[in-house]
């Protein structure tokens, strides 16, 4: 017992300079001030890394969406304006009168201007959507959720219509004051008679989702599994010769209507079902896309539109895909006198937005959250850079200890081999690796550590030069201890101190090595580093007016460096003892050494 | 042994460790691309060029005799065939090195004319706010990524105010019939400004701190006490005696300077699309040409070594109390 005790004690009595080595320069760092802000920033920075997931607002990866009421202007000839933004909702319907306008969206919305006037917006509640609207000279009506259906009174107020059911009303279609007609879910139709809305049997459950008429007494109204029913008389009828296919039991959204001969309904997986004025047919595209409008501008000039932005053209013949204005989802088209919108945008890419409260840094140009890319980069950051940095002092100090101790032609030899680094400039040697191999952060790290030891090797050599000279070493080479003994219990206390202030030295070259090797497009495109923020910002080229997608990678870069170099320069004081007082009182320094941080 | 032995020596010195890099380099681009026939048949040389391209560099003999033709070819300023170009590396490469030059020369020479100054500034007020202040700043500099800086003053001087071209050496399509007609002309001084300050204020940092530095050093040295003894002003001490020795590891850190500039700042000529080695070494890895990027490499590494020498030799002969040996103990 009393024996391993005291192996024990042995044992701590070796540990504790090493102990006191690594507590010293933790002290220097916090009685210089610089060192004090660095010390500080740097910790910052640590529990930065440590929270990114929890600091990320967002998934950096997602593609952050945005939702905008917008309505695409064209005209008769098929001119089509840019997109003019109404308001902050999805718009589910326009409708286009002769004196007004009308637009539908989510949560309430109803937007309505006079032709050419300023829209105005009314909110009625947050709960119900809007599904329908229709105008007739100045009779406007509005339909929406649970059965619900508007009409503007002359006050200018919405009052609602009793209706009965409390299915959502798809669309409507007007004729006058006294009449007009509403589709809804599971298969409502219902008739408006200037005083109530009285319900038709329509003979299906299925939802219906648009109707059109040419006349009165002529209608289709289409809706899902392919329903297709024509309206003629006050009758319903499924079309005799309808063809059936995979393609007829899609869910068709829209229908338009032109004269007897002429029909046209779109729907879901671009499915097109031309009416010849006996038969319906399928019809092929060649789009993909789901179909949520079709209109007729003229017997020879249809326009359908869908998701992602996708307008076809058809002659009658040939359908034409044309080329795409913007990305967004259109949900409807609609034509009359001599003007046309395409509406109802749905979520779109939030692209290249200038920084924000929901995104603090603004959004790249796939809508990506640049604040939470540049909180994961930080990890990147100190990971390479603390990796780097303890491989760079491994070699370094192993090298630098070896050819100081043994001295001779050990010496000589690693030190020409440290010439030989010098010789290999750093970032065309790691851009040499990415060539050769695969572009990775170990990559990265290699290269900084294969390289970056050199100055380390020859301080510590420097330093352990000096200490194989002191008497405590000579003492213990009498006493018989081995090299190895002398050098892990004797000499690597002493050159700690040194040691921790190249880590700091090395860190801080290691983390501006990544940012730049990825900055060059040479780090793993999958991660996220400050680096790669720059360089995907500089690929985009859009870097030139979204400041805010370069300066805050570019900020934590020098920050986090600046906090290291203060670090590293308040540790200074260990290889230069001159530095510690001031100009008066500058000690005498024990031996005079000339170890100026080499750059790299 | 004397002074012109240990040139001698030095000199001797860098060629081996030349030779070495040389060597390393080979084999690890034989590592990468075992079969280099491969890569120009995919790069759609013709069979004669193929030919001619692996009969030249002896691409079908045993790896140690290519070794030597590759050092042979090397010694001879062959430098091989750009995948890319379609056309010998040398004379593409001598370009791009003149035009790296011209951007890291002039930058260079700003940073060690103005850092000095700084450095001595700082040393004198040392202990004070401003040296707080410039120590505070001079680090900023250093840790401020130098791609980063371009892209900010692109931003700032060639978007937002539009006054200065942001991209390239000289205004597309201009003609010149030598390096020299190239740079001779406003035009070029006009698209040098931004890369050049960009460099400029990145390397301003280190002689500043270097020069304070070794300024504290040399107060702490007797003869100053002396100066001060014989009642010399504050300010003649400073600059005609402590400055005047604390310049010559800035001298020195010049010279280190200018050979890693020349491969260190690639990301500055890419950024500026500044037509040089960098960014010639930049494209060549992205196209994988390889002979390209070899010889890129082995410029930047021969540049490296000859100013790290020349460093040497100007510290031994700037400083009367070094004393130039053979390197034996």
């Amino acid at each position: 017992m009393a024996k391993e005790r005291k192996g024990l004690k042995e044992r701590i009595k070796y540990f504790k300079p090493m102990l006191m080595n690594i507590i010293e320069p933790f002290k220097i760092i916090v009685k210089d001030p610089l060192g004090r802000i660095g010390a500080v920033i740097l910790s910052i920075i640590i529990l930065i890394a440590i929270f990114a997931p929890v600091l990320a607002t967002h998934n950096p990866n997602l593609m952050n969406e945005r939702i905008e009421g917008s309505i695409i202007p064209f005209d008769e000839d098929g001119n089509w304006s840019s997109y003019q933004i109404i308001g902050e909702r999805p718009l589910n319907e326009v409708a286009v009168g002769q004196e007004y306008e009308l637009a539908v969206a989510d949560h309430g919305f109803i937007y309505e201007r006079e032709v050419d006037g300023d829209w105005i917006e009314y909110e009625l509640g947050q709960e119900v959507n809007f599904l329908a609207a229709a105008v007739y000279q100045d009779f406007k009506l509005v339909g929406g959720e649970n059965g619900l259906i508007l009409f503007q009174n002359e006050a200018g107020n919405w009052e609602q219509l009793e209706t009965p059911t409390d299915d959502n009303i798809n669309d409507l279609y007007v004729f006058s004051a006294d009449s007009a007609y509403a589709i809804g879910d599971n298969g409502i139709i219902l008739s408006w008679d200037g005083q109530d809305w009285s319900q038709i049997d329509s003979g299906t459950q299925r939802h219906l989702r648009e109707i059109s008429f040419i006349s009165s007494d002529d209608g289709i109204i289409v809706g899902d599994r392919g329903t297709i029913i024509h309206y003629r008389d006050g009758e319903f009828q499924e079309p005799a010769f309808r063809s059936f296919t995979d393609a007829t039991f899609r869910d068709l959204l829209a229908v338009s209507y032109y004269n007897e001969n002429q029909a046209i309904a779109v729907g879901e997986r671009a499915t097109i079902m031309v009416y010849d004025g006996e038969e319906w047919y399928t019809d092929d595209s060649g789009a993909s896309r789901s179909l949520n409008g079709v209109i007729h501008i003229s017997e020879d000039e249809v326009y359908a539109i869908g998701l992602r932005g996708t307008i076809l053209r058809y002659d009658g013949e040939n359908w034409e895909t044309i080329d795409r204005i913007t990305r967004r989802d259109y949900r409807g088209i609609t034509y009359s006198h001599n003007r046309g919108y395409i509406y109802g945008v749905e979520p779109y890419v939030n692209e290249l937005a200038a920084p924000s409260g929901d995104h603090f840094f603004g959004t790249t140009h796939l809508g990506r959250d640049i604040w939470s890319q540049v909180m994961y980069g930080t990890r990147t950051a100190l990971m390479v850079g603390i990796i780097a940095a303890l491989v760079v002092n491994l070699i370094g100090a192993t090298v630098g200890m070896i050819a100081g101790y043994y001295r001779g032609n050990i010496d000589n030899a690693l030190m020409r081999i440290v010439d030989i680094m010098y010789g290999l400039p750093l970032e065309p040697f790691a851009i040499i690796l990415v060539l050769i191999f695969e572009p990775s952060l170990w990559i990265i790290i290699m290269a900084i550590g294969l390289l970056t030891w050199r100055t380390n090797a020859r301080i510590i050599r420097s330093q352990v030069l000096s200490l194989v000279e002191r008497p405590f070493i000579k003492a213990a080479r009498v006493a018989g201890a081995s090299d190895l003994r002398i050098m892990l219990i004797h000499i690597t206390p002493n050159i700690l101190p040194l040691a921790f202030l190249q880590l700091a030295v090395a860190m801080g070259y290691a983390i501006t090595a990544e940012a730049t090797l990825s900055f060059l497009g040479l780090g793993p495109p999958q991660i996220y580093s400050w680096g790669t923020i720059l360089h995907s910002a500089r690929l985009s080229g859009a870097w030139r007016t979204a400041w805010w997608w370069v300066i805050p990678p570019g900020i934590f870069i020098s920050v986090t460096v600046v906090s290291v170099f203060l670090i590293s320069r308040s540790l200074e004081v260990l290889t230069n003892p001159r530095l510690r007082g001031g100009r008066d009182n500058a000690p005498e320094p024990e031996e005079p050494k000339n170890v100026l941080p080499n750059e790299q | 042994m004397g002074k012109g032995q240990y040139i001698a020596k030095r000199l001797i010195q860098l060629v081996i460790t030349f030779l070495i890099i040389l060597t390393i380099l080979f084999f690890l681009f034989r590592l990468a691309l075992p079969d280099p026939t491969a890569a120009l048949v995919m790069d759609g040389l013709s069979a004669e060029e193929q030919a001619m391209v692996r009969e030249r560099f002896g691409l079908d003999r045993p790896l140690v005799e290519q070794y030597f033709i590759y050092l042979r070819n090397f010694m001879q300023g062959e430098f091989g065939l750009s995948f890319h170009y379609k056309s010998a590396v040398f004379p593409i490469l001598m370009e791009k090195l003149f035009n790296t030059l011209a951007l890291m020369l002039p930058a260079i020479f700003i940073s060690y004319l103005i850092g000095p100054l700084l450095g001595v500034l700082l040393s004198w007020k040392r202990g004070s706010n401003t040296e707080f202040a410039g120590i505070i700043g001079g680090l900023t500099l250093r840790s401020a990524p130098v791609f980063w800086t371009g892209m900010i003053f692109i931003m700032i001087f060639g978007i937002r105010m539009g006054i200065l071209p942001t991209s390239g050496m000289r205004t597309l399509p201009y003609e010149a019939t030598s390096n020299l007609d190239k740079i001779m002309t406003l035009d070029y001084l006009r698209h040098l400004i931004l890369p050049m300050f960009t460099i400029a204020i990145y390397y301003l940092g280190l002689p500043m701190l270097i020069m304070r530095n070794t300024m504290l050093e040399i107060m702490g040295e007797d003869f100053i006490e002396l100066c001060q003894a014989k009642g010399l002003s504050e300010r003649k001490i400073m600059y005609k005696h402590v400055a005047r020795n604390a310049l010559l590891p800035v001298v020195t850190q010049a010279a280190i300077t200018i050979g890693l500039a020349v491969g260190g700042q690639v990301v500055v000529e890419v950024v500026f699309s500044w037509p040089g080695l960098g960014r010639e070494m930049i494209q060549a890895v992205r196209t994988s040409d390889f002979p390209m990027a070899q010889s890129a490499f082995m410029m930047m590494a021969g540049l490296v070594l000859v100013m790290n020498t020349v460093a040497d030799l100007l510290y031994g002969y700037l400083d009367p109390r070094v004393v130039l040996k053979g390197g034996d103990k």
